[in-house]
């Protein structure tokens, strides 16, 4: 992977958790209760001073407001506290971050190590400190490594450019995906190269934290590459896997997929091997008409959107009526609504906005290939059904999937803590409830397969049995080895395109539902320009997350305007160059900075960016 | 030459639908799915084996035959030791696009020599009982156009098939044993030169 940091990429300054349990009495020194500290190199003391003071002051809030503290800031960082049984978490950015994006990035970390280690008191209870010390360094690492700062910002997935592939190879890879599910014991999959995704079905919360496993066993591979002969990968070589552990409601999602729309009304949401026929392709062997059918699938593909398009326009899925889409749960969130409904006495009124906000999340989570237009009211019935008897396990489901943005708590003086006030007021019980008995809610062990070969990498999620079982693992292996082959021989030969041409404008469009970034922007450091583009994209991002209502703005400095609009869907970003910003300093119909959206609907448009 | 194992590219090529892949899969898995989607680009197996003494990596890629994947497909041709031209006997279409496939596999694998390349046909799906192709037929096409061994297969049963890739082994390595008595007479080194430190361009 060639991709370097960029020099102040580094977001975190500090991170740590802190086992309350540990430190009951009087006596009881701090450091006893800290389990990791991040920077590892910081001296004892003054870990011991951080720890106990934003423990103190987070209890002695959350006491008195009887609600959960999320955001804290001392000394010119912003901390995103979580807390749980006795542990207590806090990460620790420079204000500069924003808030939004410091509450994701703690909330990625914590999914990160109970997707791979389960709970968190049993795994301290079962492995030593230093193990999972090691851990939490390396999800760190893993999650500050993204390719640049927008990434970042929008905590993004990072994909495969696809301005400069043909569709018909992400095509390829959705049907080597549906090959493998031919296989009753594989759930959803995903395919990577080098580090990013071609194609997935799993949702992007999900799909991120496969990732992690991949780039560690890629820098495993390398470092035996140049330790020793293994060059040549047998069965074994090319094959690993290990074991994860996945929330109620991720599992939910999985098995309602629409590829199992026909048999989800017969099972049960704890399903373990759904009756499944032997299917060819779920998505393309249904229709009348094979032999135009990958060319028409691949054409509907817009580049950026893998498969998702015809999904999105379905109309209950967008409907503005809120009434209609919560009788309509999403797949894999149902939890919002249900619990909301539940545990608090929240306003009717919000919890329909709240259900119409995850709707869109989750619907639009179904990265994978969906190509039936009816799917997502069918899918969305039947997940009811199947949820229908979930609704209390959905209350831990939840826990650090939604959305960051609806709780904040600012506890500061500082400027940008109006912006939240409003937020503050809403009480966001299904979270801070799921959060409290997400310990008690097991986790569903699983295991990630991972098919390597070279730069290209198979990940799917099957039953733990699945390697026990050695026929369905040799159908999979031997059904997907040639076309993995292949796939990897085309994505190597497909030159990286020409970079950095920079045009007369900069944009960045992401993708709320797919969790994907589209910029012309290159990743590379060192661009002077840019800084004004990204810092701008920061706050708007920022006050469009904290104001719901909010739908475009213009940001300007002297020297710069940058135009942002959003939809439930999308944020776009956009600054056009050159051209004297005509600024007298009051509002004047004549000044340039107006003509933004115009500009950036006309110049986007050839990116694939609708804004109208 | 024995002890060594060399790898060999052969390369399927054909109209879609007349059993590339399956020919492929029977051969290297000796498994046939009767649904198998289009291929997609290329895609390739390795099979390991030995022909008359010789250890060989056999390197199979399988293309997509249909038009609209052309352009995915062509980029592969080059570097191929082999080209096994395939038709199914049910379907006549199939077997008069023989010459196209030849045409445009030397086009695009840059053949310097055309008229020495090894060609292997297959006639796959010689199970089906309606044929529109006999082997007649499909004879005398191999005999005008440079006299290719031809082989008649079944994907399905796994009739020939490990034959046909066999003989196809069999004509790579003669070219390979003819080639390298010229060797001797006119090469030119490829070691590259000593270069003094310093003049690294980057």
């Amino acid at each position: 992977m060639t991709e370097f940091m960029q020099p102040d990429s580094r977001r975190c300054n500090y991170f740590f958790l802190y086992d309350g349990s540990k430190v009951k009495g009087e006596g009881d020194p701090t450091r006893e209760g800290i389990c990791y500290f991040y920077p590892e190199e910081t001296p004892l003391d003054e870990q011991e001073l951080l720890c106990g003071q934003l423990a103190g002051a987070s209890r002695c809030v959350s006491e008195l407001s009887s609600s959960p503290v999320r955001i804290l800031r001392l000394r010119r960082n912003n901390f995103s506290i979580r807390m749980k049984d006795d542990f207590f978490w806090a990460l620790g950015c420079s204000v500069e971050v924003p808030t939004i994006s410091v509450c994701e990035l703690l909330d990625q970390l914590i999914n990160l190590f109970c997707f791979y280690s389960g709970s968190v008191r049993r795994s301290y209870q079962l492995n030593t400190q230093e193990t999972l010390a090691r851990r939490w360094a390396q999800y760190l690492s893993h999650l500050e490594s993204a390719s640049s700062e927008l990434h970042h910002i929008f905590s993004c997935l990072r994909t495969i450019d696809s301005t400069n592939i043909d569709p018909l190879l992400l095509l390829k890879a959705a049907l080597i995906l549906q090959a493998c599910q031919r296989c009753p014991l594989v759930s959803a999959g995903c395919i990577l190269f080098r580090g990013r995704v071609v194609s997935t079905q799993m949702s992007p919360e999900l799909t991120m934290k496969v990732m992690v496993h991949e780039s560690e066993t890629y820098a495993k591979m390398q470092a035996q590459r140049s330790n020793g002969p293994s060059a040549f990968s047998s069965f074994g070589g090319a094959v690993s896997s290990t074991s994860v552990f996945l929330t109620m409601s991720e599992l939910q999602y999985l098995q309602s997929a629409p590829v199992d729309k026909h048999f989800s009304s017969r099972s049960t949401p704890h399903k373990n091997t759904p009756p499944r026929k032997t299917r060819l392709s779920r998505t393309l062997s249904d229709t009348p008409s094979p032999e135009s059918e990958p060319s028409d699938t691949g054409s509907s593909q817009s580049p950026q959107k893998v498969s998702l398009s015809p999904h999105l326009s379905d109309s209950s899925v967008f409907s503005p009526d809120p009434s209609q889409s919560a009788a309509d749960p999403p797949p894999q969130q149902l939890e919002p609504p249900f619990s909301n409904g539940k545990h608090s006495p929240v306003a009717e009124e919000e919890v329909l906005e709240e259900s119409y906000y995850h709707s869109f999340h989750s619907n639009g989570d179904g990265v994978g290939p969906m190509h039936d237009e009816g799917d997502g009211s069918l899918c969305g019935e039947d997940s009811h059904r199947n949820g229908g008897g979930g609704d209390g396990d959905a209350a831990c489901g939840t826990v650090f999937e939604s959305q960051g943005d609806n709780v904040l708590e600012e506890v500061s003086g500082g400027g940008c803590g109006d912006v939240q006030c409003h937020e503050a007021e809403i009480p966001d019980p299904p979270r801070s409830g799921a959060f409290d008995s997400q310990e008690e809610c097991p986790r569903i062990p699983m295991t990630l397969y991972l098919h390597r070969v070279k730069g290209l990498v198979l990940a799917l999620l099957v039953e733990p049995h699945f390697l026990s079982d050695k026929d369905s693992m040799e159908e999979v292996y031997h059904s997907s080895l040639a076309s993995l082959n292949g796939l990897e021989a085309h994505l190597r030969t497909i030159s990286p395109g020409a970079p950095g041409t920079p045009g007369p404008y900069i944009f960045a469009h992401f993708d709320c539902i797919q969790s994907t970034l589209t910029t012309n922007l290159s990743g590379r450091p060192g661009g002077a320009p840019q800084r004004p583009f990204v810092r701008a994209t920061s706050l708007l991002h920022s006050h469009f997350c904290n104001t719901e209502t909010l739908q475009e703005a213009i940001i300007r400095s002297a020297g710069a305007a940058v135009y942002g609009t959003r939809s439930v869907a999308q944020e776009t970003y956009f600054q056009q160059h050159g051209g004297s910003l005509r600024n007298s300093g009051i509002p004047n119909h004549q000044d340039s900075a107006f003509s933004l959206p115009g500009k950036a609907r006309h110049r986007l448009l050839k990116h694939g960016v609708n804004l109208l | 030459m024995t002890t060594k194992t060399s790898l060999l590219k052969v390369i399927l090529l054909g109209d879609g639908g007349v059993g590339k892949s399956s020919i492929m899969n029977r051969y290297v898995t000796n498994k046939f799915d009767a649904h198998l989607f289009h291929t997609i680009g290329v895609e390739f197996l390795n099979k390991e084996l030995e022909v008359d003494g010789h250890q060989v990596t056999l390197q199979i890629w399988d293309t997509a035959g249909q038009e609209r994947f052309r352009s995915l497909r062509t980029p592969f041709y080059r570097g191929s030791d082999c080209c096994l031209l395939t038709f199914s006997v049910d379907d006549n279409q199939s077997f008069l696009n023989l010459g196209n496939w030849k045409k445009e596999f030397i086009y695009y694998a840059d053949v310097k020599e055309p008229e020495t390349f090894p060609f292997v046909v297959l006639g796959n799906k010689v199970d089906v009982t309606e044929r529109q192709v006999s082997s007649e037929e499909a004879k005398q096409w191999c005999q005008e156009n440079g006299n290719y061994p031809y082989y008649e297969t079944s994907a399905k049963d796994a009739t020939n098939v490990a034959v046909a890739f066999e003989e196809a082994v069999r004509r790579v390595l003669a070219l390979d044993e003819r080639t390298d008595h010229l060797i001797p007479t006119d090469t030119v080194k490829l070691h590259r030169k000593p270069r003094s430190a310093g003049t690294c361009c980057s």
